[in-house]
């Protein structure tokens, strides 16, 4: 199950999705699809609710790609931004809150399979678990899945907003430590 | 200028790559990091960080979401390859098509009210030129209508007077050096009324005017002057009672107290 970019350059795929290929989104897909979705399924918590946000991201994605501007930033977090803004928005809409009032949140049921998706070489969830400290984790995930300010975690969990951006900055040095180099 | 050791240790780029910053805040990061190459180098170091704790959590979704998406992009492709191809064009045509229009038509309304002007002022100047003709016309005819009618009125009366056995005609013929002259006076003695035919007399000289007189006893009595512009119609005189002829002389205009005998053009003699 090999879904990483190896085909084609991520230059050249820029470069086609520039050129408004359509062609070039099929492989976009098969690239950046399982990563895109866990990311957005992290954030909605419904699978039905997460292939919708995928689907009008992809769609945004190919429709805004004339904005991407490579030297500003890599493809990869430009598209998991764009998704991310959108399952945000989606699980602050009114309706969507509502449906989910009396959910619980799932501890990622699938997040053990989807590692199994990456090549042997890549860190997987538990490793980076193990690595984190739990309070940078829920630090990190709070503010990459839940989409919340610093100050909003602060006020909801009752941590000092110093103590919050600390947690953050070590978390994602800790993270940056595993990923040195895998960019 | 950000000191960079400091903007590096700030936290502001994990934060960013956490996903974490406002949009002001992560256009701040992004022109800092453009400005330099450490800058950029950490915050892409964060941004790889966050980018394999995403890809940690990778799902592969239903595969025939692939399909979906693909379709919906190709559709959507066509959908504005077909829009660009005929609905724009169409678009444009519907957005200004009223204020063409109405260019075109304040043109072609300019272009129609400059024909009808000028065919109207044309009809309007022949119209003009006909009424000026018919009231001229009609002037004519009522001079005509009154010469005729005064005629006629002319008429009546000489025949009135002809048939009338009161008034007694007086022929007056030229004299030797105007043998071609001669007139008609109609005289009624019980009413003392006179009238002139003038017959035929030689138009007299500018300052002339031709007088009758009246006759008696080898006394002329002035009978009045005779209009030059009455030639043809019948001209009531002066009265005259009593009279033996009566005689026409060429005289200054305005008349004479006696006649100039040299000047005597018809003379005619009473019937008795």
């Amino acid at each position: 199950m090999s879904r990483e970019p190896q085909n084609i350059s991520e230059e050249e795929l820029v470069a086609r999705l520039r050129e408004g290929d359509t062609k070039a989104v099929s492989q976009l897909y098969d690239m950046y699809n399982a990563a895109l979705y866990g990311v957005v399924l992290q954030i909605v918590k419904v699978e039905e609710t997460a292939e919708d946000v995928l689907q009008e991201a992809f769609v945004k994605i190919w429709n805004s790609f004339p904005s991407y501007d490579a030297s500003k930033g890599r493809l990869f977090t430009w598209m998991i931004n764009v998704c991310r803004n959108l399952a945000i928005d989606k699980i602050r809409s009114k309706q969507h809150r509502v449906s989910l009032k009396t959910r619980e949140i799932p501890a990622s049921p699938r997040a053990d399979m989807g590692s199994d998706s990456f090549k042997p070489e890549h860190i997987g969830l538990r490793e980076i678990t193990e690595a984190l400290n739990p309070d940078q984790k829920l630090i990190i995930d709070l503010m990459y899945f839940e989409g919340l300010t610093q100050s909003e975690i602060a006020d909801e969990y009752q941590i000092p907003l110093g103590t919050v951006k600390t947690r953050a900055r070590s978390a994602i040095k800790v993270l940056a430590k595993m990923f040195k180099g895998r960019g | 200028m950000v000191n960079q050791e400091e903007y590096i240790a700030s936290g502001i780029l994990e934060l960013y790559a956490a996903g974490a910053l406002s949009p002001a805040e992560q256009q701040e990061v992004e022109q800092v990091a453009a400005a330099s190459p450490e800058v950029r180098y950490a915050l892409d170091e964060a941004l790889v960080a966050m980018e394999g704790y995403a890809r940690a959590h990778a799902v592969t979704p239903n595969p025939a979401l692939k399909n979906r998406i693909i379709q919906q992009i190709e559709d959507q492709q066509l959908e504005r390859e077909a829009m660009a191809a005929e609905v724009r064009p169409l678009y444009g045509e519907q957005e200004s098509s009223p204020y063409k229009w109405m260019f075109a038509a304040s043109i072609t309304l300019f272009l129609l009210s400059g024909v009808l002007s000028f065919y109207f002022y044309s009809r309007w100047q022949t119209a003009e030129n006909r009424l000026a003709q018919a009231e001229a016309q009609e002037q004519l005819l009522a001079q005509n209508f009154n010469t005729v009618s005064q005629r006629v009125a002319q008429q009546e009366r000489l025949v009135r007077l002809l048939r009338d056995e009161n008034y007694r005609p007086v022929k007056l013929q030229g004299v030797e050096a105007h043998p071609e002259a001669n007139a008609i006076v109609y005289w009624n003695p019980s009413q003392q009324n006179v009238f002139i035919d003038q017959g035929q007399l030689p138009a007299p000289p500018a300052g002339r005017q031709y007088q009758l007189w009246a006759l008696l006893d080898g006394k002329p009595i002035d009978a009045g002057m005779l209009q030059q512009d009455a030639q043809a119609n019948l001209q009531q005189m002066k009265q005259v009672g009593a009279a033996q002829a009566f005689a026409i002389t060429l005289e200054p205009e305005g008349g004479s107290v006696n006649p100039t005998m040299e000047q005597l053009y018809v003379l005619g003699e009473v019937q008795s």
